[in-house]
């Protein structure tokens, strides 16, 4: 489950997607996207990163370079807030 | 090793084709400049292109400057290979002529070979349904653009292509200094080429998500990536004695070359394994670290080439470190891949022989991870006696070379 107050400027539905397509691709159970979770934890690479911002770029038409925020991200809410600035508004 | 323990070598001609044009004088009036080459790309059979620019030649035309036969049989970077190869010969033998024949070799990078033409055929076979083009393997092959030179010049000494991704061409140069050294030639045509950008393969690089959408901007905070380029540089070297014998001036020392590998990830760098291959460059040069003047580095852009490769620096340069000019010309000519080792020694090359350190352009501002001044955004007159150039490769190949001034 999401923890409250996670801050994140993106939308819910766009948050369900994405927690969607993280479980789909990454192919981690989706009970276990809690956003204070690490990557380590649940599983995911690097190479399934890509996968995931494959899957992204797909879903919602945008390209995602690795930068700072992608590059830093240790937990899946530091994944979601570092996506969440690349995703269409509304 | 002692520098006298070495048979000597050196470069005698550069040439070069990239997307500031054909030639080392265009390629070095953008840098010195520090205007970027880079341009809108758009590529055919390429829907929702994400990366819309690159560092390419878009006006190039093979058969403008080969023969029709040679422009018609050969793909793209060995098209850029021979023109480069040209412009080196023409210039190592502006003096006097050079001796082909059995003691001269060719050894030329390329990360992927035949891209364009493997793109095209792969498309015409499974999509279009036409006929493909029977002398498609010779085009693809990655030794294509040495052999091409080899039988333009007849240069029947050793022939190969070095295939290290991103060191393929220093790694090419500097195993022709290793075979000038252990006198197994005299003369070498090394260097690298590489023209992949075509639909498919710009896709493939897009999927790495390593591309900028925006700009290159090495070691700067808020840096988001590379950007591709394409092109080819060739040189002629030398062993010492063989150009003096001949009556040639050199234009630098080839003085030390170092690589290893990270054995560690396919894509991932290592500071490690980087400094490693600089600090071999620097003892097989017979180079104390605080005789170097200028690196001209790897400096992709991406968030971990550029920090990994400031903590490799630091491990080698350790406190002199800022004493030195360290930039990354990439985003003026872009990450040419096989051929980078070879464009970016002759930028190392005319920065020695002009006296000045090429600018690191697009830089905004310092970032934490990274060294604090990569000569940003305007090139800096300075005394430079020793340069070295750095690549570093997927694969965790990383490549070093260094050149002196010669006397």
């Amino acid at each position: 489950m999401l923890q409250p107050g996670t801050q994140q400027a993106i939308d819910q539905s766009q948050l369900d997607k994405l927690l969607d397509l993280i479980a789909k691709e990454g192919m981690v159970d989706r009970a276990k996207l809690s956003m204070d979770a690490t990557m380590e934890s649940l599983g995911l690479k690097s190479s399934d990163l890509l996968i995931v911002l494959m899957a992204v770029e797909e879903q919602f038409g945008v390209y995602i370079p690795v930068d700072d925020s992608l590059s830093d991200a240790r937990t899946l809410g530091d994944l979601v807030n570092a996506l969440a600035g690349h995703l269409p508004h509304g | 090793m002692a520098d006298g323990a070495h048979r000597r070598c050196v470069i005698s001609g550069l040439g070069c084709v990239s997307a500031a044009g054909h030639g080392v004088a265009a390629l070095w009036t953008k840098v010195r400049a520090g205007e970027s080459a880079v341009k809108p790309l758009c590529l055919p059979r390429l829907e929702h292109q994400q990366v819309k620019t690159a560092a390419h030649f878009p006006g190039f035309d093979a058969a403008s400057c080969l023969d029709k036969p040679l422009a018609d049989s050969t793909d793209r970077f060995t098209q850029f290979a021979l023109l480069a190869a040209a412009e080196a010969i023409g210039q190592a033998q502006a003096q006097a002529p050079l001796v082909f024949g059995d003691r001269m070799g060719v050894i030329i990078g390329s990360g992927i070979g035949g891209a364009v033409t493997s793109d095209d055929q792969h498309y015409k076979f499974y999509v279009a349904k036409t006929r493909t083009d029977p002398m498609t393997i010779p085009r693809v092959m990655p030794n294509a653009a040495a052999s091409h030179i080899s039988m333009r010049y007849g240069a029947t000494g050793p022939c190969f292509a070095v295939s290290s991704a991103c060191s393929s061409a220093s790694q090419a140069i500097g195993l022709g200094l290793q075979m000038l050294r252990a006198r197994l030639i005299d003369t070498c045509i090394v260097g690298g080429s590489e023209a992949l950008l075509a639909p498919a393969f710009f896709r493939a690089w897009e999927s790495l998500r390593v591309m900028t959408s925006t700009l290159c901007r090495p070691f700067s905070r808020n840096r988001n990536g590379m950007v591709l380029g394409e092109g080819a540089g060739v040189l002629v070297i030398e062993a010492e004695d063989a150009c003096l014998a001949r009556g040639a001036q050199p234009l630098a020392l080839l003085a030390g070359y170092g690589t290893s590998s990270d054995a560690q990830d396919i894509v991932r760098p290592d500071a490690e394994g980087a400094a490693r291959s600089m600090a071999l460059a620097l003892s097989d040069a017979g180079l104390e670290p605080h005789e170097v003047d200028y690196v001209n580095a790897h400096g992709t852009g991406t968030i971990l080439n550029d920090s990994c490769e400031s903590a490799a620096l630091t491990k080698v340069f350790g406190p002199g470190l800022p004493g030195i000019a360290v930039s990354s010309t990439k985003p003026i000519h872009g990450h040419t891949l096989g051929a980078a080792g070879a464009i970016e020694l002759i930028v190392a090359i005319c920065a020695l022989r002009e006296q000045l350190a090429p600018p690191t352009i697009n830089w905004l501002e310092a970032d934490p991870s990274c060294i604090a001044d990569p000569v940003p955004n305007a090139a800096r007159p300075r005394s430079i006696a020793a340069a070295l150039s750095n690549s570093f490769a997927f694969g965790g190949i990383n490549a070093c070379l260094a050149v002196t001034a010669y006397a």
